[in-house]
């Protein structure tokens, strides 16, 4: 256990050097670029979860659980999870044991920051001593882990299909040196270190080389070379981090930090959004998710690209899809880093349209909406609801008409909010980046609702459903979803249903699963009036109908393909019905299902047993 | 010419002449749709915001083809961006980014 | 020489099935006509009133059906299976018979437009709301629960399921312009003391005397034509129906309150039909209609020897341009048949 090189230096440690250096400082401009750009109330949060003990371990498990062991990815395929943890893990344990081998054998050389890395270049060591043979054994198993992941990402990069990916992600220039400098890390380290095992010392894998290799030429006078080869690569690779998506390798604990002290997207592409856009790891899996990619040309709208471009700041392709994206939340859901895409989309469709002119001033016209007289005789514990069945709804009476029907039958007593057309709550405008226009509806509206002094507001619509528990402050209200209130009225027996002998496919609107993590109460349902059949994709992978209000240019024919492409997911278990949950999938699957197509309402007013006590 | 000693008054008949072609082309690149009104008022009659106040998408485009883009614009701009429209358009125009593409080519920003 | 084969098969037993049969017999072919449902007629059998004369629909029926009183009419029936051999197709019938047929005629019609597919107009949801083809059972009977006593306004609205590119139907469905204001007329004259409106998109009356049925139920009936589509229809607690829409000519949104509303439901291909020729993997075209030979000089002959159309299944039409239709079909095939004999 000694130096081998007196001084402890040699030149190939040079290109590593610049690289680390290279990487960070451009690491530390960028934090330092980020928390300057965020907002100093999140600032202060963000100081005040890195003192929090809860946080802290948050922390601690999401960096393990995300940026080493991939667990999402493991969810998704198993395969593709091995391929990813396996070399940042393998990697990571590597760097981890070379500081560890350091720190206990050779302290001196402590802090120098090519030790670790080039360490059995620089210290002898002899295997067959217990605590030498442990180390090589570590060493050399994640070693050959790496290795294994390198090899299987070779292997995805020409069959992806093997991995469960239909299309994987198009590298750039940046990305492609990074890549091939990843590919090329590993199996120079192995052998350099293979070279170096006949005088430092080896495991099975390093020792195992040296003994090959040395038996047709000598090995000592490929030492250097390989070690130069090796110091190349890795600083290659830290020269093209910053401008590929290897970046995500250390800009992901930084999201993982901010994001758990309770950040959001305020801007386009500075501050948090800036965290997000290095730490997309363009890995590819949103190109598959993406509802819009049942036609080819859109592939270019994915996340990824998105992401891409907002990096080089190209404007013009940065604007056109963000507004081309359904904001359906599915890429964001099934993410690996879970970036918040549609987040930054909505920031920067802001940018575009909250210049835009409007006028509003109907809003402040006094007698508005009619306002039921506050109920003041009554004990306060009594259920006032206000049912608010929103835009959409009134171009589907079916779904008004079950409605009251149900809450007839609980013996509800309920205000029918806009019976004769009221306000839109908000959404599509703060959807279409609107939000100075969409606080005005939101003031407006909680006028009325304040007003109206009900304690229980009903919505069947999921998309005012969302801005309603999110952007609203309506205090003491209740906010239900229908899904959510019927179910009550059954578990409190105020209404009974009956089992039929039909089956139901449920299908999850994007506004309703991923955007309010409503996904239980409809199943819930469904299962007491008879068979639920399960879709193809559903839950936090349902695919948006195609009628969303997200888009803000993508044409109707498209978005036809869309819909053709949701339900034939949806009916591949040949369910007789689908069941949704939200007006505007149920108007457009009606147009196209061949198979009865109903609101959640609908199905439950059908097979509600009538003449029950209240 | 001799002067008879009249003044007339401008006339009030919209003159086609005045047409911007070119802003016009911008608006349907920006969306094509926009070429595909047949004005049956659908859009108008199922506005949310059409109830209290006077938008009209429909409105909006003639006034546009009708050389007069200040008119389009207060159309437009009381629009909630709901949705309604597009759902009951028999021409399936993508009545929102035509809304905001009016807004955005007409209007002055704020 | 061989038994020259002249047996032909028409499938469908309306107006155009009809006359295609009653004129093939006459020049001496051996005529199948094959229909789905119970009875012949088609549509024109639940109709009271032609437009636009308001002739009856069933005076009309009876001479198509005492035309043919001795062609071989197989009711109930459906196409089973249907192969081409050696220049004849072999077609299987769903009362177990089988027909060697030297050509087959599509005369398979159209469907009404399923009113219920646009729900915002509320068709069976709301009891106020029927269709086209409700009112004129209501006509023919006499009978229908939903049509008030004495109803107070009535509405018609034009280019339900036609021009319509979000249930699937951009085309026009041609006779609906003319259909609604024979019916607003018509109604008028049942209820002389009720208001009649027609919203229209464009009104298309473009046949012969079609242009005086606009005018006299402008003139004598005192409808009130609007130009612009109905967006919604919702039900105020008293079951009457709110009819939003924009008069277009004014330039505001209206409203009013309707005692009764008429869907002037439009045509599309008729599913029986599509599924027949879905054997043969017969072209249609992306209104649903099947694909002639070309749309000037062979409208009546499909793309397949032997196979000829004729009537609403290449379109929206009237009954006589159906019927004219339905004689050149027979002209064609007749020369055909004879181009065989000479042989």
């Amino acid at each position: 256990m000694k130096d081998r090189i007196i001084g402890g230096y040699d030149n190939f440690v040079l290109p590593f050097m610049a690289g680390v250096i290279f990487l960070g400082a451009y690491l530390l401009i960028g934090f330092v670029r980020i928390l300057y750009n965020i907002p100093s109330g999140d600032r202060k949060k963000l100081l005040i979860s890195l003192i929090t003990p809860k946080t802290i371990l948050k922390n601690i498990r999401d960096i393990i659980c995300d940026c080493l062991i991939h667990v999402k990815i493991f969810k998704r395929k198993a395969l593709l999870g091995y391929m990813h943890a396996s070399i940042a893990f393998g990697w990571f344990m590597l760097i981890l044991l070379g500081h560890i081998e350091v720190a206990l054998f050779v302290p001196e050389r402590n802090g120098i920051l090519y030790y670790p890395v080039f360490y059995r270049y620089f210290v002898a060591e002899q295997h067959h001593t217990i605590r030498g043979g442990f180390f090589f054994f570590l060493m050399d198993f994640f070693l050959l882990m790496v290795l294994s992941g390198i090899t299987l990402a070779i292997i995805k990069r020409f069959r992806s299909i093997i991995f469960g990916m239909k299309r994987t992600t198009k590298p750039s220039l940046a990305d492609r040196i990074g890549l091939y400098a990843l590919w090329s890390i590993f199996p120079l380290r192995l052998l350099a270190e293979g070279f170096t095992a006949g005088i430092s010392g080896g495991g099975f894998l390093t020792n195992s080389i040296h003994y090959v290799f040395a038996s047709f030429f000598g090995n000592d006078l490929n030492i250097l070379p390989t070690w130069w080869a090796y110091s190349i690569a890795l600083g290659l690779f830290f020269f093209a981090m910053p401008f590929s998506r290897y970046m995500h390798i250390v800009t992901e604990t930084v999201l993982i930090l901010f994001r758990n002290a309770g950040l959001k997207v305020t801007k386009p592409r500075k501050g948090f959004a800036e965290a997000e856009i290095y730490s997309c790891p363009g890995c590819g899996l949103c190109i598959d998710a993406c509802p819009m990619n049942v036609l080819k040309k859109n592939v270019k709208y994915s996340s990824v690209y998105f992401i891409r471009f907002l990096r080089r700041h190209n404007t013009r392709k940065i604007n056109e899809i963000a507004q081309k994206c359904l904001m359906c939340g599915k890429c964001s859901s099934i993410c690996p880093v879970s970036i918040d895409s549609c987040g930054i989309r909505q920031a920067q469709r802001e940018t575009i349209t909250n210049i835009l002119p409007y006028d509003y001033g109907f809003l402040k016209k006094p007698g508005l909406y009619p306002v039921p007289q506050p109920d003041c005789s009554t004990d306060p514990g009594k259920e006032k609801v206000l049912y608010f069945a929103g835009c959409m709804t009134h171009l589907t009476p079916a779904i008004i008409k079950a409605m009251t029907g149900i809450f007839d039958a609980a013996g509800t007593d309920y205000y029918f909010a806009d019976e004769n057309g009221g306000l839109c709550c908000g959404r599509p405008l703060m959807l279409a980046g609107k939000t100075r226009a969409a606080r005005e509806v939101i003031e407006a509206n909680t006028k009325m609702i304040m007003d109206s002094g009900c304690n229980t507001m009903i919505l069947n619509c999921p998309i005012c459903l969302k801005i309603f528990r999110e952007e609203y402050s309506l205090k003491g209200i209740r906010i239900l979803h229908h899904s959510e209130y019927i179910e009550e009225l059954i578990q409190k027996k105020r209404i009974n249903v009956k089992k039929n002998n039909m089956s139901y496919v449920y299908h999850d609107p994007c506004e309703l699963g991923r955007g309010c993590g409503i996904y239980e109460p409809p199943r819930n349902i469904i299962k007491m009036l008879g068979e639920l059949k399960k879709a193809g994709k559903e839950r936090k992978e349902s695919i948006c109908c195609g009628g969303s209000l997200g888009s803000i240019t993508l044409n109707y024919h498209d978005r036809n393909k869309i819909t053709e492409d949701s339900l034939d997911s949806l009916i591949i278990n040949n369910p007789e019905n689908i069941v949704t949950a939200c007006p505007l999938c149920y108007k457009t699957f009606g147009n196209m299902a061949e198979i009865p197509v109903m609101d959640l309402a609908q199905a439950v007013n059908k097979n509600i047993i009538k003449n029950k006590q209240i | 010419m001799i002067d008879f000693g009249y003044t007339l008054n401008p006339s009030s008949r919209i003159n086609l002449d005045n047409f911007d072609r070119n802003k016009f082309e911008k608006l349907s690149k920006s969306e094509p749709d926009v070429l595909l009104c047949i004005g049956c008022g659908s859009c108008t009659a199922s506005c949310t915001a059409g109830k209290y106040t006077d938008t009209s998408l429909r409105k909006a485009i003639l006034s546009i083809l009708d050389c007069n883009e200040k008119a389009a614009v207060d159309f437009a701009a009381s629009c909630l961006l709901c949705g309604k429209c597009t759902l009951v358009c028999p021409r399936s125009i993508n009545t929102r980014n035509l809304l905001l593409s009016i807004t955005k080519i007409y209007g002055k920003k704020q | 020489m061989k038994h020259a084969n002249k047996n032909i098969v028409i499938i469908g037993g309306g107006p155009c099935g009809m006359e295609a049969a009653y004129r093939l017999k006459n020049e001496g072919m051996n005529v199948i006509l094959v229909e789905k449902g119970p009875s012949l007629g088609g549509h024109l059998a639940c109709w009271d009133r032609l437009f636009p004369e308001s002739i009856k629909a069933d005076d009309l029926l009876d001479i198509l059906k005492n035309n043919i009183s001795d062609v071989n009419c197989f009711l109930n029936t459906e196409i089973i299976k249907m192969n081409l051999r050696n220049d004849a197709y072999d077609i299987e019938l769903s009362n177990g018979i089988t027909v060697l047929a030297r050509a087959v005629l599509f005369a398979t019609g159209f469907d009404i437009f399923p009113a219920e597919k646009k729900e915002e107009y509320g068709y069976g949801i709301y009891n106020k709301v029927i269709t086209n083809k409700d009112l004129e059972q209501y006509f023919k009977t006499g009978k229908d629960e939903r049509i008030p006593a004495n109803p107070k306004n009535i509405g018609f609205i034009h280019c339900v399921g036609s021009r319509d590119e979000k249930i699937g139907n951009r085309q026009c469905s041609k006779v609906c312009c003319a259909t609604a204001v024979k019916q607003a007329c018509e109604i008028k004259e049942r209820f002389p003391d009720a208001n009649v409106y027609s919203f229209y998109m464009d009104l298309r009356m473009f046949g012969r005397h079609y242009e005086d049925l606009y005018y006299k139920a402008q003139h004598e009936c005192g409808v009130r034509f609007i130009r612009g589509r109905v967006s919604e229809i919702s039900e105020n607690k008293e079951g009457k129906l709110i009819v939003k829409a924009e008069d277009t000519l004014m330039g505001k949104p209206i409203k009013i309150t309707m005692d009764l509303v008429v869907l002037m439901a439009g045509m599309k291909n008729s599913e029986a039909g599509i599924k027949t020729a879905g054997q043969l993997a017969v072209l249609r075209d992306d209104d649903g209609f099947f694909n002639s030979e070309d749309s000037f000089y062979n409208l009546e002959k499909s793309a397949y020897r032997g196979i000829f159309f004729a009537g609403t299944c290449l379109g929206p039409k009237t009954i006589p341009e159906t019927i004219n239709e339905a004689r050149s079909a027979v002209l064609s095939i007749k020369e055909y048949v004879e181009s065989f004999a000479n042989d």
